[in-house]
């Protein structure tokens, strides 16, 4: 290529068409999700529209919607936040482990909740440190702090046997539906409702889009970007906590890996959202909307009896076609791409 | 370079005829014998146990771990556990780490991939030492071809498990109905086995319909979530849950629990975990629980590292040890509530088991290498 590269800063719409851009692509994400619901339903017209089968769908939902908003924030910045799978294993164990359960390590009732979420908010606030003082890239920072806390939930773990959480009511608590949905997607909601009004009410929110956006700038103006950043990891981080303590309850018992499988669901279902990981748009609504995608079309396609093995591979169909279709008007600007 | 010629003590004499004795069918030619050894054999003291775990977090693995050092303390040698955490690399860095030490290497390892073994062999030669290896080997790769210092492969039969799990299932369902299978992922020869056993034996009950086969990834969180999705699909259908590993049944147990049908759903897995025999012997929510077959990681880490130590001070002969013992299956025992509460009463371990072990290291070999099932 030999066209000189374009520095004039991308023209400004206006305004109103600008609205209708963001509206129309909030509504291409709602609009894929009915489509799923709608070809799923035709599919399995006994079994896929149901009430209960829904309630399953917002009940597997519900960990990486808790997990979207704290990664949507991360990602909002234009960083990224891989330790979910370890901080979720750290925080669980140590959740179930000051909980009553089989192996009787320490009952300290309610209060296992707000240390487990504190230990995910220092995992993650130690994740921004590190990546904000020495200057590492987060890809890296958090990958490292994915294996540390499944370290750490290893060694609560130890060579014993299966910690057992022994409440059967807060064991049951997840999957019950006394409102008509089950109370862990509740949960989600609570959880994006307060994200959505970080993000448009709190200078945190706000100060996330503006780094992301352009770092250089924000810096110029003043914000104290890396602090925000940090904040934003350590909040992560108690998003992760959440999911881990969410996920414990789920199994009613203890495991080091009780993430599993979680870091693609939820990266995937923020770019299928529409934030890209470029940072700067999109946001926590986008982020539950990805989830729900990605949670029917992983219960339609086992309701639909597609084979185990084509599964996968279709969810990364998935992913891959969104990335496409996301960034297709933008492609032409892309000079550079790595 | 120090070969020595192992005489046969009096206790050495004992321990052969205490093992003939039990089992009354083994050949003399592993054990002890008055000929000399054709391998090279160390003294004691140069000796360094390792076993090779792939995480610590799964209760087999804890298992094995724990019959290593129950077999340390016997031999008064302490153990060198290797984590491999998922990652073969790291696994064979270990090992590679722990040969540097200048001391003769005496390993056990339940390896993470088959392809890992050629490699670790390699260490093991070059070190001088010996290694049994358990589950996962390269096809058309036998531990006579490697030499010496391979000694033994062992194995348990998955299609035996299978049928163990499945049989009891299926008669607790009264010979009829729906099953969901969780197999654990597709491309291991293990689940295949077990899966193997699970159909041989439904070929016997027409009136078993298989209603969905979904591996879980012999994860207790994934057969959780599956699990639920497939409640979704069939209800009230399901009326047992097969699958290929107790830490799954769990999973399975808890969704179907969540979704108030524990009492209809009957299950059977693998592995004889002490809170799946629990539910056997205390039926906390009703005799549900149908069958698991039972190997140990702790007898299996046990024997393994037994053969490898009596080989290295020469109290096996490896040129003499038979083809079976070279390459070889080891028994399995099927646990229903039957006969739960007498394997809860000794963690599953008979407490002289390991006494026992120590003068006939071939004690549970029951026959030759498992066959490939047919699919």
């Amino acid at each position: 290529m030999t066209s000189a590269p374009d520095l004039r800063p991308p023209s400004r719409p206006i305004k109103a068409a600008a609205r209708f851009a963001k509206w129309q692509g909030r509504l291409a994400e709602l609009a894929i999700l009915c489509g799923i619901v709608l070809i799923f339903s035709v599919i399995n017209p006994s079994n896929f529209p149901t009430v209960s089968n829904f309630n399953t769908i917002l009940n597997n939902a519900a960990i990486p919607a808790i997990l979207g908003v704290g990664a949507s924030f991360v990602v909002l910045t234009g960083r990224i936040d891989l330790s979910i799978e370890g901080v979720m294993g750290a925080a669980g164990m140590t959740f179930v482990l000051l909980s009553a359960n089989s192996r009787e390590t320490m009952d300290l009732g309610w209060l296992a909740l707000p240390i487990a979420l504190a230990l995910g908010a220092g995992l993650g606030a130690l994740t921004g440190t590190i990546h904000v003082v020495a200057k590492v890239p987060s890809f890296i920072v958090s990958l490292g702090m994915w294996y540390i806390g499944l370290g750490v939930a290893a060694m609560l773990f130890g060579y014993e046997m299966i910690p057992f959480l022994s409440n059967e009511a807060a064991v049951a608590w997840p999957t019950q539906t006394p409102l008509g949905v089950p109370n862990s997607f509740l949960v989600a909601l609570l959880v994006v409702a307060a994200g959505w009004a970080i993000e448009r009410y709190t200078r945190l929110g706000r100060f996330a889009y503006a780094i992301g956006n352009n770092e250089g700038v924000a810096r110029l103006t003043g914000i104290a970007v890396g602090r925000y950043v940090v904040a934003l990891f350590a909040l992560a981080g108690v998003c992760s906590a959440l999911a881990g303590v969410m996920g414990s309850l789920a199994l009613g018992a203890g495991a080091a890996n009780v993430g599993i499988g979680m870091l693609f669901l939820t990266l995937a279902a923020i770019v299928i959202g529409g934030t890209p990981l470029s940072g700067g748009k999109g946001g926590v609504l986008r982020t539950l909307v990805g989830v729900l995608i990605l949670s029917t079309l992983y219960n339609g396609l086992i309701l639909s009896g597609v084979d185990p093995s084509i599964q996968s591979g279709v969810s990364g169909l998935v992913l891959v076609a969104a990335v496409i279709v996301a960034g297709w008007p933008h492609r032409n600007r892309l000079k550079v791409f790595k | 370079m120090q070969t020595k010629l192992k005489l046969t003590t009096k206790r050495g004499l004992f321990g052969t005829a205490a093992a003939l004795a039990a089992t009354g069918f083994f050949a003399l030619s592993g054990m002890a014998s008055a000929e000399a050894v054709s391998q090279q054999t160390y003294d004691k003291s140069d000796l360094i146990l390792v076993t090779t775990v792939i995480n610590a977090t799964n209760p087999y693995m804890a298992s094995w771990i724990e019959g290593s050092k129950a077999l340390g303390e016997k031999l008064g040698l302490p153990v060198e556990i290797v984590q491999s955490n998922g990652s073969s690399q790291t696994e064979l860095a270990g090992i590679q780490a722990l040969a540097a030490k200048g001391k003769k290497i005496v390993l056990v390892t339940n390896p993470l991939a088959a392809s890992d073994v050629p490699a670790i062999a390699n260490t093991v030669k070059q070190n001088g030492g010996y290694m049994v290896v358990w589950w996962n080997m390269p096809p058309n790769y036998e531990p006579k071809d490697v030499g010496d210092n391979f000694v033994a492969f062992g194995t348990y039969n998955g299609v035996t498990a299978g049928e163990c799990g499945a049989k009891g299932l299926i008669e607790a369902m009264g010979g009829k109905g729906g099953i969901i299978a969780l197999p654990g992922v597709l491309d291991s020869t293990v689940s295949q086995e077990r899966y193997a056993g699970l159909l041989n034996v439904m070929k016997n009950y027409p009136d078993v319909k298989l209603l969905d086969t979904q591996p879980a990834n012999w994860d207790q969180a994934i057969a959780l979530k599956t699990t639920q999705q497939l409640i979704a699909k069939y209800g009230d259908q399901i009326d047992g849950v097969w699958t290929a590993d107790d830490g799954m049944l769990l999973g399975a147990y808890e969704a179907v629990k969540k979704a108030d049908m524990i009492g209809d759903v009957k299950f059977s897995g693998e592995g004889a975990y002490p809170p799946v025999i629990d539910l056997m012997v205390n039926q906390p929510d009703g005799d549900v629980v149908a069958a698991s077959s039972f190997h140990r990681g702790y007898k299996a880490a046990a024997t393994g590292l037994l053969i490898a130590y009596k080989a290295a001070i020469g109290e096996i002969n490896i040129s003499a040890m038979s083809a079976d013992q070279r390459h070889g299956q080891y028994g399995i025992d099927c646990v229903t509530p039957e006969n739960a509460a007498n394997f809860q009463a000794n963690g599953g371990i008979d407490p002289a088991w390991l006494d026992k072990l120590i003068a006939d290291p071939f004690m549970d070999l029951v026959g030759g290498a498992v066959e490939a099932p047919k699919s």
